[in-house]
């Protein structure tokens, strides 16, 4: 199982801002993600609306969550379907070793689940000698590297092409090693040919859920390769791993998502496959699974709810808000240590995991509010980091060293008087050391910014007395 | 105490009472959402909005008058793209015709499958999406399987976005073990964040709208 190095998130990120790669792949994708989402947005003059009624959606759904899971658990069973429910990420994986057992899996095939990945549930079965394999081309990658997604819809985004064709070469070695994997499409081609047979050969498909449908006990994957849709239609079981916030009542509920998805994550109107499975295989039908079970995970969720983080789980997994995040950008996913990177992943890693493992991610942040600004579900999540921030100064988690330093802030920033005196002379300091150059390389207790870029120098008088000098004089006129 | 049992108790506590006459409601019909007018073309517009919403897709489109036309029209796409003059479909009655100099075999999806044709029981204008519903007329994986998908849809099953779709598709009393909604070839940008198309399913999709 892959521990979390959540608590070295400092040192994750010195790592991750010396790594050229990770530098040379966020700078190129983050680019595209938020030029595509402007557009999309852009030609949808409705975004907004439907935004807000995303939003009151799932609030109503959290508001009454149990009687939706009662409904929605009675349309899979009526189905013919199984539901298990988990209450951590341990009993789910014993539900779904079960499942496999029973079905005398050797091999399980996976679409893209980022709850399968909460579960670690690839080096569980391996464990257990149980093959599970990636299919989505992304995870594929990853697997090969023995990584963990570093962004929840574009997990290799930290991976080269070289890098990859790396991977390839020394994975493939049924292939001839003299063959050409120079451009782009031969190593597409080689992943599709290699991951063509493997779907063939799996006992158990696993795939995850962006949604759960109360009205008729679908489950729905939104996905553009066909890969989720292979794992789940060939082998002979299919197991849907999902959270249990994922409930939507209806069809019509379901497409209002599914409105506001697509654009917020690539920029597409719509995904290339959007899926409704219920169930197994009716009678004459020719393909498709014979049993069909959902694994409810709970893992921490439920107590979540009621409480200043229940908005988290409005979240729709579409990655806007790392897209559009400062931090994500300069740091990358793995930075952060665990399963969900970014501000969403900064809000929810410890109420998953605990503020005691994660309660540095929130720190993490700039609070320049992009994230809640393009949340397709308007999550407040810099309220939510404040809210985190708070927690771990009342547990006593935060070093000496910030407290000290809040405690002097509290008492300056508390006192008028005080607050002028010391940015006054601040900013005459800071003026004086910059000898005319209006920038410090270096500044006392400041290396942290000043290890990576000037500090711009204050011009000379503190924005208040300036802001007072011009009160002044639009008082004269 | 079972693991449902304590969710669903720790749920309702946190929450307090549900509101069974909301609920209720809801799953009536009874939500509010804003349809976007690119949901609500209507008449010949209705069509030409699904045509140009799928070729943005990627997808290619080719208008019929009658299925009648379709084994020529098929055969010649099938020649223009070097493809065998072969073709797997379902059971779908639609397909049931003379289909001149191709070979139509009927089943499954198999491992190597140049060349599928299914049958979209509706589409959608919004996106220029296709729905396709799993079965013995259409099995599912003759949608992900084939190298080029080749899909009819009957122009008057075309509506204007998911709302009068999923009215339509209620009306039908179908429960197929899968509703796949699809736009486009298939595609991933997983490699070096370069969008190509044909990753897992198919590398073309061609539609013929019939009518």
């Amino acid at each position: 199982m892959h521990e979390a190095t959540t608590p070295d998130f400092k040192a994750n990120v010195r790592a991750a801002l010396a790594n050229k790669n990770i530098q040379a792949a966020l700078g190129n994708a983050q680019a595209g993600f938020v030029a595509k989402r402007a557009k999309a947005r852009a030609g949808l003059p409705e975004f907004d609306d439907i935004r807000d009624a995303a939003r009151d959606l799932k609030n109503h759904v959290l508001a009454n969550l149990a009687d939706y899971l009662e409904r929605y658990e009675a349309k899979v069973l009526a189905a013919g379907g199984h539901v298990h429910w988990a209450e951590t990420a341990e009993d789910a994986q014993a539900i779904v070793l079960d499942i496999c057992r029973a079905a005398g899996a050797k091999t399980v095939n996976k679409g893209k689940s980022m709850i399968s990945e909460e579960c670690a549930i690839n080096d569980f079965l391996e464990e257990h000698g149980i093959r599970a394999q990636e299919t989505d081309l992304g995870e594929y990658i990853i697997q090969l590297r023995h990584e963990t997604p570093s962004h929840i819809i574009a997990p290799a985004i930290h991976v080269t092409v070289p890098e990859v064709e790396a991977e390839f070469r020394k994975a493939h070695t049924h292939l001839d090693p003299a063959r050409n994997l120079s451009q782009m499409p031969d190593l597409l081609a080689e992943a599709r040919g290699v991951l063509r047979e493997k779907y063939f050969a799996a006992e158990v498909g696993i795939t995850g859920a962006n949604m759960l449908i109360a009205e008729t006990g679908q489950s729905v994957i939104v996905t553009n390769e066909g890969n989720g849709d292979l794992s789940q239609s060939l082998p002979r079981v299919h197991i849907v791993m999902a959270s249990l916030e994922k409930i939507v009542p209806t069809l019509e509920d379901a497409s209002t998502i599914l409105r506001v998805l697509a654009r917020s994550a690539t920029g597409q109107e719509i995904t290339v496959y959007t899926t409704f499975s219920s169930g197994p295989r009716r009678a004459g039908d020719p393909d498709g699974p014979e049993e069909y079970h959902v694994v409810l995970l709970d893992n921490g969720r439920t107590n979540m709810l009621g409480t200043e983080f229940q908005e988290m789980l409005r979240c729709i997994r579409c990655g806007a808000c790392m897209n559009h995040c400062p931090v994500y950008q300069s740091v990358g996913g793995h930075a952060y240590g665990w399963v969900y990177p970014g501000p969403m992943g900064a809000v929810l890693t410890p109420s998953l995991i605990g503020v005691e493992k994660g309660g540095q991610l929130p720190n993490a942040s700039t609070f320049c509010g992009r994230c809640e600004a393009v949340c397709p579900m308007r999550i407040p999540l810099p309220k939510m980091m404040r809210h985190w921030r708070e927690r771990e100064f009342e547990k006593n988690l935060t070093p000496s060293a910030v407290r000290w330093g809040l405690a002097a802030w509290r008492i300056v920033a508390g006192r008028p008087w005080a607050f002028r005196l010391v940015t006054g002379v601040a900013a005459f300091g800071l003026r004086l050391a910059a000898r005319g150059r209006g920038r410090l390389a270096t500044l006392p207790l400041g290396g942290g910014w000043t290890g990576h870029r000037d500090f711009p120098a204050p011009q000379g008088r503190t924005f208040q007395s300036q802001w007072r000098g011009q009160n002044q004089w639009r008082g004269r006129r | 105490m079972s693991a449902r049992e304590a969710i669903l108790a720790r749920v309702r506590r946190a929450a307090g009472a549900a509101d069974a006459a909301a609920v209720e409601a809801r799953l009536a019909g009874g939500q509010a959402a804003p349809v976007p007018r690119q949901g609500q073309a209507a008449g010949a517009a209705r069509v030409e909005q699904f045509i140009a919403k799928a070729r943005t897709a990627d997808a290619t489109v080719a208008r019929l008058a009658t299925p009648d036309e379709l084994p020529k029209a098929l055969a010649e796409e099938l020649r223009a793209r070097n493809l065998p003059a072969a073709i797997r479909t379902g059971a779908d009655p639609l397909f049931d015709r003379d289909w001149g100099g191709i070979e139509r075999s009927q089943g499954i999806g198999r491992l190597d499958e140049p060349a599928t044709l299914s049958r979209a029981q509706m589409a959608m204008a919004e996106t220029g999406t296709l729905l396709l519903a799993s079965g013995a007329e259409n099995p599912v994986t003759l949608t992900f399987l084939g190298e080029t998908h080749f899909v009819v849809v009957m122009a008057a099953d075309i509506h204007a976005g998911f709302e009068d779709m999923w009215a339509a598709w209620r009306a039908r009393g179908l429960d197929p073990r899968t509703v796949n909604l699809v736009t486009g070839p298939s595609r991933s940008a997983d490699i070096g964040q370069m969008l190509q198309l044909g990753a897992h399913g198919p590398v073309a999709l061609h539609i013929f709208v019939v009518g």
